[in-house]
């Protein structure tokens, strides 16, 4: 009954035709109560696509994600898995596995049990069920724990049991909520390079849920922000990182520094209380008028610092302000700078470590960065998520 | 200067004085009186001479009769309980509102905190020949005469569900609501349907809470006197009843003792038996359900 012995009995000799593996979302629409989860949202994800949907919480990704496996129904709008409509039907009809946030592993059932469990399901031959079930396990090198029980397991190898348990049943579509989350950091980046190349290796679309901004940078052929139940930006990592399309995109992605003020220059500079910042008006975004309230981005990489000759002295120019150097920090490849510029306005800039500046805590700094650096967006109060963002000025 | 500590088992100690004096003693004296008899009209027991002799008194056919009657009830009582109660315990878990469960679980409660006589005879009442209940079956038609249940097996069987259908309920809606709702979701997930994910996941991890249950009712309902006497009848006598009758009615504390020691026996006996008796026909499902990969390539 499920698609993929549909789309394997079409074509015998390739198990996924053209449309398998793809999911379109159409308008969707979901409520609870009041409050609106997912707000008309529409995304077609292309067979074998790695896509990741990243917003801060609660802004729908893991309603969206629990809709496609068949947890919740929309309201309104339709959902398509490999050109069918799934409206109406149950998660074990589905052919998509979800990897759990907190992996939900059985645990009464050893892991060779909680791996073989969907393949028993669907009335597997026995032997069949134990040479996939090895095969999944090698997969994800775990076949040596079989006999454990998941509480036996570090956090690390639950999920990996939770990956080999879902992608034994080879289903066109994998889930991921959030499945790096309970790892500590050093695993979770090893994880992040297994799941990407696994992912290219089987050529299953992947569809992960996340918060992380790394996560999904570091895997994703797609990005999809999401905010308020809708999606911001849908875009690879390059273009979401260095062309967002809104103040809220650039604040989530990476960090910014923001001079708000008033839009001059038809738009693509910003009068600021700490002077002009000036960028150049790209085509892609929607105009903006002069005089009306904006937020020019920086990001602390672009801005180039140093110790300021002419300490006082006003600062001259476009793009450059003076301020008092707060702290240094070292974060590894780069060292950061924190400089105070006015009395609600602070800046950070990041330089290589090996050609960063020695600079004196205390001591009064010019910083400044490119016209191309900078990016003009109509000014938007949410745009505080994830990045930092700079007081506004009165 | 050091703190006076005590070992970690003081803890349990005003437990195990509670025990000794109000559990070991009183079913040792029991089990002591057993093998004695009753001297005469006025001695309740005496154990001067000790023999087996109650024993074989107390396992007459009339009192074998009441112990079959009893193990019906027991068992009947306990099956009915776990059927009522597995799907009510359910939907209060699952299905229910989060926000509602605290309610449930007080409507479940409140009738348990009535008198349990009180509640007992109120059922007198309504399966009465010339009670509400009888008179509304008549009036529907669906019996042509008066309602013939009261003092039988069928009224003590009524009677013992209802009083102790909480004590099934609870344990199974904590055993339940302690599975939650993410391995439900995991097992449709992987492709099993409602009837797939409550056989291998839900019920699998609910069953210390089921055994809970069960014992729970069990155990006190085959010791119960007060419903079979409410509502019992002659046909519906229970073991209870008889161990009660020599120790108050017949004054003779020897019988007695040793009907009570052969109902301990059978409830524990009966328990086991119960329990090794699920267990193997749980076999053949594991068995079928096991998994052993080969040693790794």
């Amino acid at each position: 009954m499920t698609t993929a012995t549909e789309a394997r009995t079409v074509s015998p000799t390739d198990e996924r035709d053209a449309a398998s593996g793809s999911v379109e979302l159409q308008q969707v629409m979901k409520r609870y109560g009041d409050a609106i989860a997912v707000d008309g949202l529409s995304l077609t994800i292309q067979p074998g696509e790695f896509i990741s949907l990243l917003g801060p919480s609660g802004c729908g990704k893991t309603t969206t994600l629990r809709m496609i496996a068949g947890f919740e129904q929309p309201d309104a709008g339709d959902i398509r898995i490999s050109g069918r409509s799934v409206l109406g039907a149950p998660p074990y009809r589905r052919d998509v596995n979800t990897v759990f946030q907190a992996y939900a592993l059985f645990p009464h059932m050893t892991v060779a049990e909680n791996v073989a469990y969907g393949l028993q399901q669907r009335r597997t031959p026995k032997a069949e069920v134990r040479q996939r079930a090895s095969e999944a396990l090698d997969l994800v090198q775990m076949r040596r724990f079989a006999d454990r029980k998941p509480t036996q397991l570090s956090g690390g190898q639950q999920q990996r049991v939770a990956l080999a348990r879902a992608l034994v049943n080879r289903p066109s579509v994998l889930l991921l909520d959030e499945p790096l989350g309970a790892l500590d950091r050093q695993l979770r980046e090893e994880m992040q390079l297994e799941l990407k190349l696994l992912q290219s290796r089987l050529g299953i679309t992947f569809v992960f849920v996340t918060h992380d901004q790394g996560e999904a940078l570091s895997m994703s052929d797609r990005i999809a922000i999401m905010r308020d139940g809708r999606i911001e930006q849908l875009a690879d990592a390059d273009t979401i990182y260095a062309r967002p399309t809104s103040a809220y995109v650039a604040a989530f992605v990476g960090q910014q520094n923001f001079f708000h003020g008033t839009a001059v220059e038809g738009g693509s500079a910003v009068e600021s209380v700490h002077g002009l910042v000036r960028g150049i008006r790209s085509d892609r975004l929607a105009p903006i008028a002069d005089g009306t309230s904006v937020q020019a981005a920086v990001r602390p990489e672009f801005v180039r610092i140093e110790a300021d000759a002419a300490a006082g002295a006003p600062a001259t120019g476009a793009n450059r302000v003076q301020g008092t150097l707060l702290g240094v920090s070292h974060l590894g490849e780069t060292m950061q700078y924190l400089v105070r510029l006015g009395d609600d306005q602070s800046l950070i800039a990041r330089r290589p470590t090996p050609e960063a500046p020695d600079l004196a805590v205390s001591s009064a700094v010019s910083c400044s960065w490119s016209d191309a650096s900078v990016q003009v967006f109509p000014s938007d109060d949410a745009a505080a998520a994830g990045g930092y963002v700079a007081p506004p000025t009165h | 200067m050091r703190s006076l500590r005590l070992p970690g088992f003081a803890l349990a100690i005003p437990a195990w004085a509670w025990l000794v004096t109000f559990f070991v003693v009183p079913v040792g004296a029991v089990l002591y009186f057993s093998f004695g008899y009753k001297p005469g009209i006025f001695g309740t027991h005496a154990t001067d001479v000790l023999s087996f002799d109650r024993y074989a008194e107390a396992l007459s056919p009339t009192f074998f009769e009441v112990f079959m009657n009893t193990l019906w009830v027991g068992i009947a009582g306990t099956l009915l309980c776990l059927a009522i109660g597995l799907p009510v315990a359910y939907w209060m878990a699952v299905k229910a509102p989060a926000n509602r469960r605290g309610l449930l679980i007080a409507l479940v409660m409140v009738p348990y905190w009535t008198n349990f006589l009180v509640r007992t005879i109120g059922w007198q009442i309504i399966l009465a020949p010339e009670g509400w209940m009888s008179q509304l079956l008549q009036t529907v038609g669906i019996t042509d005469g008066p309602l013939e249940i009261l003092y039988t097996r069928a009224a003590v069987l009524i009677g013992v569900v209802y009083n102790y259908l909480p004590l099934m309920i609870l344990p199974l809606f904590v055993a339940f609501d302690r599975v939650g709702p993410a391995l439900r979701e995991a097992s449709k997930d992987l492709g099993a349907n409602r009837v797939g994910t409550f056989l291998r996941v839900t019920f699998p991890l609910a069953r210390p809470g089921i055994i809970v249950g069960l014992l729970l009712v069990y155990i006190p309902l085959m010791g119960d006197y007060i419903t079979a006497t409410v509502l019992g009848g002659a046909q519906g006598n229970m073991v209870g009843q008889l161990v009660a009758s020599q120790f108050q009615a017949a004054q003779n504390w020897a019988l007695g003792s040793a009907m009570a020691v052969l109902l301990i026996l059978v409830i524990m006996v009966s328990a086991a038996a119960i329990g090794l008796l699920l267990w193997l026909v749980s076999l053949p499902f594991r068995a079928r359900n096991r998994v052993v990969l080969e040693a790794s390539a």
